[in-house]
């Protein structure tokens, strides 16, 4: 639980640091990227702290890529 | 906006340089040498050779395009296509990303501090490069101008400390197994050491003053990079041996421990890590910059800087995932490396090059 608030922390002082100059400022686009992108950062953090089991992208990559990779490597074996 | 940001060509090849040797300098040689055992050498010779034509296709690319990757995709393969290749090319740039925050976190604390969880070390080394990135390129390559001359002065201290400790037994016999193990060896260290500079086409022409001066930057940086790339990896099969280097999983750290002159200059190893943690900041930075350009490019944002410290958190939180462990990472880049960044970095700009050519050819027909 700790861990969840020491995130929560965190993504609270980032909105700190970048909102008010993007309230300023008006800009939208940018606005609701730093949201999303946040969400997606905290939504991570707190999978990871948690131990909940978050996807690995690199299996996916490995499941696509090893046929290549073994064809390259048994050519010059 | 981000745009105005502008480096001259020195300060790009100074970059080039800790691009190409970032990571590579601790970690290859153990790889090169499972290969190609003790003509590992002659692996990093013919690996930094072939790079030329990369590097040479990489400029042919930026001259076509004379701004960034992301608006030449637009280009060419139209505004919809274009932001999705762009979107997909974030994969390597973050997994390489990625792979570097890991080596940084897996070296400390295998090596130096075993006792300090890792995510320590990686929340560290992410603070320090996104308050780099959050000044901007033009801050990034002033530092590396003050560093890289500690930096050399370093690398040339360890090499020449290390002469007394070579012994030519361990290079004979040279290509005992023939050319197809160090052929192979040379292709891995292709897809390490040459093959991500595509990364640097994100910035490329758009950020460096002169493009002329800096197309002769980029040859220089990766020249001088491979040098020191090739140095090192003789100099750890010269000392270690082919079976030493392949056991260790960082043999150059290991080979600094060797360094030993009267019995007074010892245990310098901290010159090692010190090297490479500079250019490992230096490599890390320029991948991060690239990720959040080519996000705000994407989404046509005016300022890249909101997006650094959410994706961040992104990166360390990443890696803890993608890397739960250094068995792991191993046996999952064997697996799809080489062919992923061929992928990224021959294929996709033969591409591009490919697509502005017959561009070209239409142009002159409809003329006609």
């Amino acid at each position: 639980m700790l861990k969840v608030l020491g995130i929560l922390g965190v993504s609270a002082a980032m909105v700190l640091i970048e909102g008010p100059a993007l309230l300023k400022k008006g800009l939208k686009k940018e606005m609701f990227a730093f949201s999303i992108l946040l969400l997606i950062g905290a939504g991570m953090s707190i999978g990871n702290a948690l131990q909940l089991n978050v996807p690995n992208p690199l299996a996916g990559l490995v499941v696509l890529f090893k046929p290549f990779s073994d064809f390259i490597f048994r050519l010059l074996k | 906006m981000s745009g105005n940001e502008n480096i001259s060509p020195r300060q790009f090849m100074i970059l080039v340089v800790f691009f190409t040797m970032g990571s590579a300098i601790l970690i290859v040689p153990s790889s090169l040498a499972l290969y190609a055992k003790q003509d590992a050498w002659l692996a990093a010779i013919l690996g930094v050779g072939t790079g030329f034509l990369f590097v040479w296709l990489y400029i042919s690319v930026a001259k076509t395009s004379q701004s960034t990757l992301m608006e030449l995709n637009e280009k060419l393969l139209g505004r919809w296509l274009g932001k999705a290749v762009s979107l997909l090319f974030i994969f390597p740039i973050f997994v390489g990303a990625v792979g570097v925050l890991f080596h940084v976190g897996n070296f400390m604390t295998s090596q130096m501090m075993p006792d300090t969880p890792i995510q320590s070390f990686y929340i560290i080394f992410t603070a320090i490069v996104v308050m780099g990135v959050r000044l901007g390129m033009e801050a990034l390559a002033r530092a590396s101008e003050i560093l890289f001359p500690w930096f050399l002065f370093l690398y040339v201290i360890l090499v020449i400390f290390l002469f007394p400790q070579i012994k030519f037994e361990y290079i004979q016999p040279v290509m005992e197994a023939g050319i197809k193990p160090t052929t192979s060896a040379a292709m891995y260290f292709l897809s390490i050491v040459t093959l991500p500079l595509v990364v640097l086409l994100t910035i490329f022409p758009a950020h460096v003053n002169r493009l002329e001066d800096g197309q002769r930057s980029f040859f220089t940086g990766y020249t001088i990079g491979g040098l020191i790339m090739i140095i090192i990896i003789t100099m750890s099969i010269l000392v270690l041996g082919p079976d030493l280097t392949t056991r260790n999983q960082y043999p150059t750290f290991a080979m600094a421990k060797k360094i030993d002159v009267g019995h007074f200059f010892q245990r310098v190893e901290a010159i090692m890590a010190f090297i490479w943690l500079i250019s490992l900041y230096f490599k890390l930075a320029l991948y991060f910059y690239a990720t959040v350009v080519t996000v705000s490019r994407i989404f046509n944002l005016k300022d890249y800087r909101p997006l650094v410290l959410p994706l961040g958190m992104i990166l360390v939180s990443l890696s803890l995932i993608q890397y739960p462990n250094s068995v792991y990472e191993q046996t999952s880049n064997i697996a799809f490396w080489v062919p992923f960044m061929v992928t990224a970095g021959m294929l996709y700009p033969l591409l591009l090059l490919f697509l502005s050519g017959l561009k070209r050819v239409r142009r002159s027909y409809n003329k006609r």
